[in-house]
């Protein structure tokens, strides 16, 4: 369960460029549930998945995670929590062109101590679960725009983890990678992973995994 | 102005001790504000600010109190360096005893690195926890060494714009001679009680090492730094000198002796620190690290070690004791 009580955040306080992101957000999301945040770009949900991810702070307010307080963690102990309880898919992939999808799909597991031989065993698991494992050798800059985002949804599950942020995942695929991406979370879902997508696609809307679409206009939740 | 004060030497340490102060005193404004308002629970937009503050403070404190801890051996080389300057100075000993704010200063300097000491270890247990459980406490101690650092930097002041380039001080030459050993060693101990009581200091030193004794550790070390000092500048010493009437703390710390002082100094220190840390965490913040018992143990062997090296090295090669 995700709870999240009166968030704010505010970029650049107190200066002329000072903009309030999000408004007293009050949330709860259950666990192996899917659930979008959808808004026009600006509107704040990149910015609520990125503190649910641990990488921004919030101004105020309280983030949860199966009764975790997550929100004022120490860096150290934030990129733990990163590294065992969340996979993030974005909208460019983030990865690195100059290796391969293996080697991508690896680089999570390298800080938590893991031997090659578990590695070796992970990464295949991830890249079967993400369509991938044909393509495991070849270099990320040889791939097209859907094996990237595959590849990145590998990447995304090597370490197992319980929840899955993606953000805008389907802004640089076209429809036919879009529609397989989409099958790609129905089976996370089916996995029992708690799913967040930020997006403004509407392909989004009418999913029948789907359980709850919120709604987000200038860092508030609309009912 | 004073001669001293415009010795290279010292103006690098005075300068060096003005910019560590300067960010000492804004650490300590913001310390203030973080003690008053810290309270982790609450989730409140100050409490967040007070976080990150606490981050930036934490990491000039840190810095400024690592450049301390290099700047004291600096400061004890500035003051041997000294002793070519002030008349009848050999070594630093002269220079700390040339006027009533030497030997205070010096001994302040090494209580405030025994804070600092504290004051990391505190700091990193706290930051490497998930809900900072000791900020209140260690900025609480950083106001008590801040407040120390004041006087110190007082003291520093008035220590060395007292030292006379012209009146002559008494050095080593109070120290030389055989005739005052029986008044400088502690309760009139002989040199041989002396080493009995170094040697027995050193064994329970090492038995409440391994047994993780904190309050027994903690009366132990204190009773071996006191020891030891005298047992080096009474008697080691002279092996190191090997001249059995030169009986000095400081010269060791020259070239002349292969800067060995340094070593051995702060070997003791550091291993009698980590001795008394044991007890200061368990009892400030309820902390039962033992790394501190083992840190503690091979600190005083390696000094205890160098110690007995020198005597060992003259008798293989001449044959006898001094």
């Amino acid at each position: 369960m995700i709870k999240i009580t009166n968030l704010n955040k505010i970029f650049n306080e107190n200066t002329k460029r000072e903009f309030h992101s999000l408004k007293n957000i009050n949330l709860e999301i259950k666990t192996s549930s899917c659930v979008i945040l959808k808004g026009i770009s600006g509107s704040g949900k990149s910015t609520l998945l990125s503190i649910i991810g641990t990488l921004l702070k919030p101004t105020s307010g309280e983030i949860k995670i199966d009764d975790e307080s997550i929100a004022k963690l120490p860096d150290l102990h934030a990129s733990n929590f990163r590294a065992k309880k969340l996979g993030f898919i974005f909208q460019s992939y983030n990865l690195f062109n100059e290796l391969s999808v293996k080697e991508n799909i690896s680089i999570p597991l390298i800080p938590l101590g893991y031997s090659q031989k578990e590695i070796d065993v992970m990464c295949l698991n991830a890249l079967k679960l993400a369509n991938i494992e044909h393509k495991k050798d070849e270099l990320v800059f040889n791939l097209s725009g859907g094996e990237k985002q595959r590849c990145a949804i590998a990447r995304a599950l090597v370490n197992n983890p319980d929840i899955i942020l993606c953000d805008e995942p389907t802004a640089n695929l076209d429809y036919d990678n879009s529609i397989q991406f989409i099958e790609s979370l129905k089976n996370l879902k089916k996995l029992n992973k708690t799913i967040i997508v930020a997006t403004h696609d509407p392909i989004f809307e009418k999913l029948d995994f789907v359980d709850e679409i919120i709604n987000i206009k200038n860092g508030k939740i609309c009912e | 102005m004073n001669n001293i004060l415009l010795s290279n030497e010292i103006v690098i340490f005075l300068f060096v001790q003005i910019v560590l102060f300067i960010l000492l005193f804004i650490a300590f404004y913001f310390s203030l504000s973080i003690i008053k308002n810290w309270d982790y629970d609450k989730t409140t937009a100050k409490q967040y600010k007070l976080e990150k503050t606490s981050y930036l403070v934490i990491l000039i404190i840190s810095f400024t109190l690592i450049v301390k801890i290099f700047l004291f051996p600096y400061f004890a080389y500035s003051l041997d360096n000294l002793s070519n300057i002030v008349p009848g100075a050999m070594c630093a000993a002269g220079i700390v005893g040339a006027n009533e704010f030497g030997q205070i200063n010096l001994s302040l300097k090494i209580l405030i690195l025994f804070f600092i000491g504290i004051w990391l270890i505190i700091n990193s247990l706290d930051l490497n926890a998930k809900t900072y459980p000791y900020t209140k406490k260690k900025f609480f101690l950083y106001v008590f060494i801040f407040l120390l650092c004041v006087v110190e930097t007082i003291l520093d002041f008035l220590f060395l714009n007292s030292i006379s380039t012209k009146e002559p001080v008494m050095c080593c030459s109070v120290i030389f001679g055989a005739n005052s050993i029986g008044s400088k060693i502690p309760f009139d101990l002989s040199i041989q009680m002396l080493l009995i009581l170094f040697y027995l200091l050193y064994f329970l030193n090492v038995i409440t090492n391994i047994q993780k004794q904190a309050f027994l550790n903690l009366i132990v070390n204190f009773l071996f730094l006191y020891i030891s000092y005298y047992a080096v500048t009474y008697f080691f010493s002279t092996y190191i000198y090997e001249l059995p009437t030169h009986q000095c703390p400081f010269c060791m710390l020259q070239k002349e002796y292969h800067f060995i002082g340094y070593f051995i100094w702060s070997t003791l220190f550091l291993g009698t620190f980590f001795g008394i840390t044991s007890y200061f965490l368990k009892l400030t913040i309820n902390n039962n690290s033992t790394y501190t018992y083992k840190y503690s143990l091979i600190f005083n062997s390696i000094f205890v070690f160098i110690c007995s090296f020198y005597v060992i090295r003259f008798y293989l090669i001449n044959g006898v004791f001094l």
